[in-house]
């Protein structure tokens, strides 16, 4: 206890040994990004996930911790991401009966525009020459992020690539929403719901339940749907291009 | 002991969803058919345990966290991607316009329209 030097060399080893340093600062980032998101009023264009994981690459540097290192712990929690994207089942089995409401347009909509969804962004970074591995890590671009994490591996894409590009899509799909429905004069709130959660996955949810709990509702069908559709689609589609 | 048993079935379902993976070599991840397998069983029962309700909004209510670590890696990616980024902004940007757009004028375009919906009745 006398020697400082003596006890922190030791504990800072067998930290780096162990995954509870990283579970630990991922905690720590992620009550402090929730907690900075609230103060800054809930900004639409700094989501939650954004502020703490800026907070916690700050932190990786200044400790001078590999990130490589800090995945290897951070496995422990996102070894997770499985059973937590079964357990999505569970509000979108609760949304079914929203289908009843509006099946036809629904049906219509959703397998066209979750594939365009793909489509545009794979087609117009293709023509400006992007390679296969930046391809496949935009394709599921508004897909909500756990489901596509799993599309991502199955494509060989990058996923902190893929993770950069869902918030953009996020945020951009919001914005985009308003401005269009009210150019378009759409005010159906199920149809405004619905289109956030298509395209801007969880964060255009989060935006849809601050419009209206129903905007809320199909927000989530729509999200869940559009990631049950992708998830299938386009690791088919990708296998039969050949890419 | 009950969210405990709503995460054994979780479980049991990515594991069903691994199995049927690799059984018909799908290119799906594991837990996207065990939350396909989830959906259709739970459709087919009409109801929902308490235990899975629990351990599942446990589970979605911490997704942020659990998908944290694969957003830090955004900032390390270094010098990976040099050379696209003009393609990976353009295609997000306009892509993201165009399928907002597309999507909005469909269910427009098939919710307004009165002489379709008559059929139904």
């Amino acid at each position: 206890m006398t020697d400082v030097s003596g006890w922190w060399q030791p504990l800072q080893e067998s930290l780096a040994a162990s995954p509870m340093l990283a579970i630990a600062l991922t905690l720590g980032a992620y009550a402090c990004g929730s907690w900075v998101f609230h103060r800054l009023g809930s900004p639409i264009w700094a989501p939650p996930v954004l502020v703490s994981a800026m907070l916690l690459s700050a932190v990786l540097a200044v400790l001078t911790i590999e990130f490589r290192d800090y995945r290897a712990g951070a496995q422990w929690l996102t070894v997770l991401l499985g059973p937590a994207t079964v357990a999505l089942g569970v509000p979108l089995y609760q949304q079914m009966h929203h289908i009843r409401a509006l099946w036809r347009p629904i049906l219509c909509t959703l397998p066209l525009a979750a594939t365009l969804a793909a489509v545009y962004a794979v087609v117009i970074a293709g023509l400006l020459g992007a390679t296969p591995e930046v391809l496949a890590s935009l394709a599921p671009k508004s897909v909500t992020a756990p489901i596509a994490i799993g599309i991502t591996e199955q494509l060989g894409g990058s996923v902190p690539l893929m993770m950069g590009g869902l918030l953009i899509t996020g945020v951009v799909a919001t914005l985009c929403v308003d401005v269009l429905a009210r150019w378009l004069a759409i005010t159906d709130e199920r149809i405004l719901g619905f289109a956030l959660g298509l395209n801007g996955h969880a964060i255009g949810t989060a935006r849809a339940f601050e419009l209206s709990a129903t905007a809320g509702a199909f927000a989530s069908l729509g999200m869940g749907l559009t990631g049950v559709f992708t998830a299938i689609f386009l690791p088919l589609a990708f296998r039969w291009i050949g890419l | 002991m009950v969210m405990l048993r709503g995460f054994l079935v979780l479980s049991a379902f990515f594991v069903a969803g691994e199995a049927l993976r690799l059984l018909l070599a799908l290119p799906i991840s594991g837990g996207v058919l065990g939350m396909v397998l989830l959906t259709a069983v739970l459709m087919l029962r009409g109801a929902i345990s308490d235990s899975l309700a629990v351990a599942s909004q446990g589970l979605i209510s911490v997704l942020v966290l659990l998908i944290m670590p694969g957003v830090v890696g955004v900032f390390f990616l270094g010098d990976a991607f040099d050379g696209q980024w003009l393609a990976v902004g353009v295609a997000l940007a306009a892509g993201t316009l165009l399928s907002v757009l597309t999507t909005l004028w469909l269910m427009q375009r098939f919710t307004n329209d009165p002489q379709e919906a008559k059929h139904d009745d």
